[in-house]
């Protein structure tokens, strides 16, 4: 437990009203708050999230059936796939995950009042609707001869989206990413200084919650990651000007090449960007409901810090087929082996931490369970997919597909799910419907693994991915899959029950609701915590736990 | 306690540095491929003054031409066989179709890439620019050795053949290509 001078910080003095809250506007639009502006993420994670999952329901009612049935053509069916990938990853995932969750619960869990720069934190918030909007004028505006929007995948490759996309609809995707991209580098700012800075006396970096280790490996990727990817972005632009530059054009002295592995070497990081945070929300989830602090702490930390590391330099690895040296293969063949070992780290700490524990099976808990197996599931198709030979085959093929949206889809989804229920008490002041949440749990994770298991066969069968129609042999499983989405459809109806549910009934929870187990400082603060917090500063003693 | 404002410069100055790597990604690497060779890049050299040794290799030569240039372009010759050490010499004949002339530049590289380190050009047409008049046809020679150091490697122990491949592209003076592309459906 962390030791406070003082019970209970949170309670108000006798005739205490005023916490300074702004009214609806100012409070909502010039928000500095860092958990108003996490909120506000966490609403535009969903609604992106509903735009994204909205684009591949249609790709799967598409794909149920061989022939070409909803999508006027394959670049339509194209866009669609693009949109899909580049909403989920930065308008879904990365909101919540870093946004949303790391603005709400990254200064309490350190002990800082609010974030470093609040001003910069409505401004990296507000980028991001902005960047939204750009790409959807995107998909309305013409991409080139076959019809309106960008189809050349969230991958980017030239000369695809430069001569193979002469119209505005990719100038309006590269002037969103931009925007989002900068919002992401100045929110990295932001956690960085916040952590480095801002923690409560006592707290030092190997007491802090690995929550706040996970956010603060992150940050320092994105803001490695994603200055290269708009440097990338910016040279695409001047390519696509007539008369401008020819960096990716061969025909000029460029090389195409290069594109690919500036975008891999954002890229990759930007996939452990998308699951280091989900990390640090399953490591508390289990800790809390073993009633156990985490087995190996520094493990678990360190092990992130290395996955980062290691992220930066196993690139290529998504680009073995484009005609590479067997010893630059062999190359990154073995580093990208090597992350399988902090990442095996994490997962044994998880059992180990488990293992002797009196264990609640509560919602978070089955969110982050069914984390740990999925994330397995698709770790394991990753060490397959790393060696090079192997790669020759699967190579964009469904079995790619599988892989990473067994890390992502239900990786990175399930760890938000996780954290949304773990945290909704103490972000709302309310209690979920337990029987809608169960719900909702249990028709996702059958739904996303009867959409994702079955493209593993597809993708060992050769099916290739980014192609509208198929042959009459892949037909079986791409219905079983598409079958899935309905399944996981209808769970993400009773999310949104649960949600009205909850907010309409209000069965109000106290400060601890998950009780002995739950350490880290948001347990200590009301539910929800007060506008300001810590009117007492936590002083974090020797012999705490984590 | 330390000033956020000092870790908010250290933090964009890394965000900055960055962003800087990225642009200056397109020189480095254009430096890096023609120094060691990567991604097939062949060397270039203004002569020949290394020994004949005898260990033939078989130098298979390949013609491609980029989809707006309307030109026919096609090796002599499928191959030839070289000792290591010993000039090639090779022609290639290429001849404008079109109605106008058109100004195209040749892109080159080699496989196996391993090879590409060791090969060796001493003159070839793809350092020019060349303008070719309509039904207008041309004799283009190159002149290539192989490294004889190629031997000393015992990773290129099992090259026996060498493909040196060409693209015809129109050079910046043509039409850009992304006013090429027509935004309605023909």
């Amino acid at each position: 437990m962390v030791a406070l001078p003082g019970e209970n910080i949170s309670a108000e003095p006798a005739g205490y009203h005023d916490d300074g809250k702004p009214k609806f506007f100012a409070r909502w639009f010039y928000s500095t708050n860092h958990k108003d502006i996490g909120t506000l993420y966490l609403i535009f994670g969903i609604i992106s999230g509903l735009i994204g999952g909205f684009l591949s329901f249609m790709m799967r009612m598409e794909l149920a059936d061989p022939g070409i049935q909803f999508f006027t053509n394959e670049h339509q069916y194209l866009v669609y796939v693009s949109m899909h990938g580049l909403i989920m990853i930065f308008f879904m995932v990365m909101p919540a995950l870093i946004g949303g969750f790391g603005n709400w619960f990254v200064p309490i869990m350190v002990g800082a009042p609010d974030m470093a720069f609040p001003r910069m934190n409505n401004l990296s918030f507000w980028l991001l609707p902005t960047a939204l909007i750009c790409l959807l004028i995107s998909f309305v505006v013409p991409g080139n001869a076959n019809g309106n929007g960008f189809g050349g995948s969230w991958v980017m490759y030239p000369p695809l989206s430069t001569t193979g996309h002469p119209g505005p609809a990719f100038d309006f995707i590269i002037i969103g990413l931009l925007a989002a991209g900068f919002s992401s580098i100045f929110g990295a700012i932001n956690f960085i200084t916040t952590i480095l800075n801002m923690r409560a006396p006592g707290m030092t970096m190997h007491k802090m919650p690995l929550f706040a280790w996970a956010v603060l490996v992150t940050a320092f990727l994105l803001l490695l990651a994603l200055p290269v990817l708009a440097a990338a972005l910016f040279m695409l632009f001047t390519d696509r000007i007539a008369g401008g530059t020819g960096f990716f054009d061969p025909a000029r002295g460029g090389d195409p090449q290069m594109f690919q592995h500036l975008f891999w070497f954002f890229g990759h990081p930007e996939v452990y960007i998308m699951i280091l945070p989900a990390f640090g929300i399953v490591s508390h989830i289990i800790s809390t409901f073993s009633k156990k602090p985490i087995f190996g702490y520094l493990g678990m930390a360190y092990a992130m810090v290395a996955i980062g590391v290691v992220g930066f330099v196993v690139w290529a690895h998504h680009m073995y087929t484009v005609g590479m040296d067997v010893n630059l293969k062999a190359y990154f063949l073995a580093a990208t082996l090597v992350i399988a070992v902090p990442t095996g780290v994490k997962i044994f700490s998880w059992l180990a931490t488990m293992w002797g524990g009196s264990i609640r099976f509560t919602i978070p808990m089955q969110w982050a369970l069914a984390f740990i197996f999925l994330f397995v599931v698709g770790g394991v198709t990753g060490v397959m997919l790393a060696n090079a030979g192997v790669d020759a085959y699967l190579h964009d093929t469904y079995y790619v597909v599988a892989h990473f949206h067994y890390v992502l889809s239900m990786g990175a989804v399930f760890g938000i799910f996780a954290g949304f229920y773990y945290w909704f008490g103490k972000m709302f002041g309310v209690m979920y419907n337990k029987f809608l949440a169960a719900a909702h749990f249990w028709l996702f994770f059958i739904g996303v693994n009867v959409i994702f298991f079955p493209q593993h066969f597809l993708g060992l069968n050769g099916m290739p991915r980014r192609y509208v129609d198929y042959p009459e042999e892949f037909a079986i499983w791409n219905q079983v899959s598409s079958f899935g989405a309905y399944i996981t459809l209808a769970g993400v109806v009773f999310f949104f029950l649960m949600l009205i549910e909850a907010f309409i009934v209000r069965r109000r929870v106290g400060d601890n609701y998950w009780g002995e187990g739950a350490t880290t400082l948001e347990w200590t603060l009301s539910s929800p915590p007060p506008y300001h917090q810590f009117n007492v500063l936590p002083r974090i003693e020797d012999n705490a736990e984590h | 306690m330390p000033s956020n404002t000092k870790t908010l410069v250290i933090l964009s100055a890394v965000g900055v540095a960055m962003l800087g790597l990225g642009f200056a990604s397109d020189p480095l690497y254009d430096t890096f491929c023609k120094v060691t060779g990567y991604g097939g890049t062949p060397k270039i050299a203004d002569d020949n003054l290394s020994e004949i040794i005898d260990r033939t290799v078989k130098v298979e030569f390949d013609s491609n031409v980029a989809q707006d240039l309307p030109w026919k372009f096609k090796p002599d010759q499928r191959s030839i066989d070289v000792n290591l050490g010993q000039s090639g010499l090779a022609y290639y004949t290429v001849k404008n179709e079109g109605d106008e002339p058109v100004t195209g530049v040749a892109n080159f590289n080699v496989m196996p890439i391993k090879a590409a380190p060791f090969f060796i050009k001493t003159d070839c047409f793809c350092f020019e620019e060349q303008t070719i008049q309509p039904g207008e046809e041309l004799s283009l020679p190159v002149i290539f050795f192989v490294d004889p150091q190629m031997d000393e490697d015992k990773r290129l122990n099992d090259v026996k053949t060498i493909t040196l491949s060409y693209t015809f592209f129109l050079t910046e003076a043509g039409t850009m290509p992304a006013q090429n592309v027509s935004l309605t459906p023909s």
